[in-house]
């Protein structure tokens, strides 16, 4: 078995006239990890990725693959493939000719690239619609016969770009079970950028939050989703809601921010008592209790929409200061909350972390586009 | 006052036949979704209703009038497009006053409706603005007044997030329906994705390949689909192959492969009858392993733990050799490979006949 690459980013940094689309990036990526480089729209995901495949030139900094310079190299030596979101596919070749062209053009023996675009189209479950040309394929089906011809090429390098954006939303869930499971029976190490944090909660083994060319941080699932680094990857991982304030009192296990007309009871900070700081709750962890029913941050309120999104309810709560607090709850749960309703909002305090107010302010922030 | 009537309409390009037979009652001030995987004929069915095609066979009718050769222009109604479609090199007012200057308003009252429509999608302050400089999301609000500004009480919204980033997609749904409410608009939405179409939605309209599969609230769909299909295509399922091995009164036993057996209400099965047996992954729930096994419960083993933000998914092959997936907000009680049992109540479970093509056929997505 081969030996899975490792790749390394040290001090990434481009601009394109003077707006910076990647600001100093440093990244190692494991043998065999599947990382996914989660942004908004303008983060800089799609320029990272093509500096990595040698599409892009970086102004400075350098890319390693198993320790080895390649950001001098083209992109062709790099050992890597890159999948754009449109998939390219050449649309007079059959899906067979697609898969076998990566093998075909780098001068292999005829019948090693006909056992690689067999294996590959079986791996991808197209085998049967080797005759098709792409126009006569479904948007899953050509995705798939894009990534057939990314792996035939026997590159043990990923590069992927939103590879599941121009799919159904419920294709899209099936896909990526198929792809992560690809690309670890393969042995293959992937770079996956995309906006959509269901996918990179579900795919990754590690996720790196990007925003405005900055890493903000790298980790694993959990670790983004629990302790997110700052305002923003609380937010734009799972939405929160945020209360602005000072910071009250401090203990070893505990912190109360004061601020909104509240004293909240909020995760530990090494934040000076007196400092301004902001506490943010993920919509999911906020419960709701029925009537006004005193206690520890808790916050009476009133219902003022609800939505059904099937498994979940989206509901939004308006509190007696006119705060709008929004709180995602399973259907099942949610049944018994219905417009107009008098309810209480229970902030479990070690749900409640505190962070202090970014330097721009909050709004600035927490914006998503 | 647009109540649309769809009677009995095909639409065939060549030998493809998009859509066949669809009967579709609209009501007066109703949102309507028509939802369905790519191909199913939701795009050609609303392009039909807003006469940019014409049906092959069948009637479409507004307020019981027929519009079978009116063209687009003389529907009078307000559409939304996908790929947004601004005028790039107009202001987002221009872009509002566009409608009501091709429809000859008076000149007094073109400028009036654009800021109106423009204050109802909060853009006012960004009137003076082109596409361009605004994030998406904020061009399809302009969008969406552009559609408003013509007046219509009959809005087409053809897959009106499908160029947003997910978390923007979210906020706009809520003013979508806010707005059609509001202003007491008829809306037809076109969308692939279930989460958007039961959040705007007063019923939504399954389709797949050319027909309709069902019709009804969001609520009925996603707890009580009355085909395979909808209950896979509307929310996650997990679906468990059986035959009806016992028949009482009111009780049945179920069996699965391998010996397995599950105890159901009798929902007026056969003898010997395939099933197909459909549960949501939030339904079920995975337990420890117990020496005897009490209710319903199937023996599996973990296959793999997924962190799912503010919850737990858990795939479990069962002994009956199915895979399930369970969904659990209890934090990692329980490991990869360990064995276990999955329960569930009666009440949570669908059954359906099995299907002569077979499970996966009928749940074909592509």
């Amino acid at each position: 078995m081969p030996r899975i690459p490792s790749i390394r980013l040290e001090g990434l940094s481009k601009r394109f006239d003077g707006i910076v689309a990647a600001d100093d990036i440093s990244l190692e990526v494991k043998d065999g990890e599947y990382i996914v480089i989660l942004g908004p729209t303008g983060a800089g995901k799609t320029t990272l990725l093509k500096m990595i495949a040698g599409l892009t030139p970086p102004d400075s900094g350098k890319i390693f693959v198993d320790g080895k310079r390649v950001d001098n190299l083209p992109p062709e030596d790099r050992g890597m493939v890159y999948l754009s979101q449109t998939y390219a596919l050449f649309r007079h070749m059959t899906v067979w000719d697609n898969t076998k062209f990566g093998p075909t053009v780098k001068d292999w023996d005829e019948s090693k690239c006909d056992m690689l675009a067999r294996e590959m189209l079986n791996l991808v479950r197209l085998y049967d619609r080797r005759t098709a040309r792409p126009d006569e394929l479904s948007g899953g089906m050509k995705q798939r016969n894009a990534l057939a011809r990314a792996l035939a090429t026997d590159v043990k390098i990923l590069l992927l770009d939103e590879p599941l954006r121009a799919l159904d939303a419920r294709l899209r869930i099936e896909l990526r079970y198929e792809l992560a499971r690809l690309t670890s029976d393969l042995g293959i190490t992937a770079l996956h950028v995309t906006h959509d944090q269901e996918i990179a909660m579900t795919m990754a083994d590690k996720v790196a939050v990007l925003r405005k060319g900055r890493i903000e941080q790298l980790g694993r699932p959990e670790e983004i989703y629990d302790n997110p680094a700052r305002p923003f990857i609380c937010h734009f991982v799972g939405e929160a809601n945020f209360f602005e304030g000072t910071v009250h009192s401090v203990s070893e296990d505990h912190s109360e921010l004061e601020g909104e007309g509240h004293v909240l009871r909020a995760r530990p900070t090494n934040l000076p008592q007196g400092s301004e700081a902001c506490v943010g709750i993920k919509t999911e962890n906020v419960r709701l209790l029925d009537g006004v029913v005193d206690g520890q941050n808790h916050i009476p309120a009133k219902v003022v929409r609800k939505l059904f999104l099937g498994r979940l309810v989206s509901i939004v709560i308006e509190t007696d200061d006119g705060k709008m607090l929004h709180v995602k709850t399973p259907s099942s749960t949610g049944a018994g909350f219905s417009k107009g309703m008098e309810v209480t909002a229970h902030l479990e305090p070690s749900k409640c972390i505190i962070f202090p107010i970014p330097e721009k302010g909050l709004k600035e922030e927490l914006e998503v586009e | 006052m647009p109540r649309i009537e769809l009677k009995g309409i095909t639409k065939r390009f060549g030998e493809i036949v998009a859509v066949k037979d669809v009967n579709l009652t609209i009501e007066d001030k109703e949102y309507v979704t028509l939802l369905g995987p790519s191909g199913c004929g939701k795009t050609t069915l609303v392009k039909i209703i807003s006469g940019i095609w014409e049906p092959t066979e069948g009637e479409v009718l507004i307020d019981g009038k027929r519009m079978n050769e009116v063209p687009v222009e003389d529907r009078d109604l307000g559409y939304v497009f996908q790929n947004i479609a601004l005028f790039p090199h107009m202001t987002v007012l221009s872009n509002a006053t566009y409608a009501p200057i091709v429809k000859d308003f008076p000149v007094e009252e073109r400028d009036k409706i654009a800021q109106e429509v423009l204050d109802l999608v909060d853009l006012l302050d960004r009137k003076k603005f082109f596409p361009g400089e605004l994030s998406t999301g904020t061009q399809q609000k302009a969008g969406l007044a552009r559609a408003l500004a013509s007046q219509a009480k009959l809005l087409i919204l053809d897959e009106p997030m499908s160029a947003l980033d997910a978390r923007v997609r979210v906020d706009l749904r809520y003013e979508l329906r806010r707005l059609v409410k509001d202003l007491g608009l008829t809306a037809v939405h076109v969308t692939h994705d279930q989460e958007e179409a039961s959040s705007v939605s007063d019923r939504i309209v399954v389709m797949r390949a050319g027909r309709i599969v069902e019709i009804d609230s969001p609520e009925n769909l996603y707890n009580n689909p009355k085909s395979i299909f909808t209950a896979n295509f509307v929310g996650e399922m997990n679906f468990l192959q059986g035959a009806i091995n016992k028949l009482r009164d009111y009780w049945a036993i179920i069996e699965l492969r391998n010996q397995e057996y599950l105890t159901l209400s009798n929902r007026d099965f056969r003898m010997g009858a395939a099933i197909i047996l459909a549960m949501r992954p939030e339904n079920l729930r995975v337990e420890e392993l117990r020496g005897t096994r009490l209710g319903n419960a199937i023996p599996g083993r973990i296959k793999s733990i997924r962190f799912m933000g503010s919850y737990l998914r858990y795939e479990v092959l069962l002994a009956s050799d199915d895979h399930v997936f369970v969904d659990s907000f209890a934090g990692e009680e329980f490991k990869e490979g360990e064995q276990v049992a999955v329960s569930f109540d009666e009440t949570n479970i669908l059954t359906f006949p099995a299907p002569r093509e077979g499970l996966s056929e009928v749940i074909k997505l592509e």
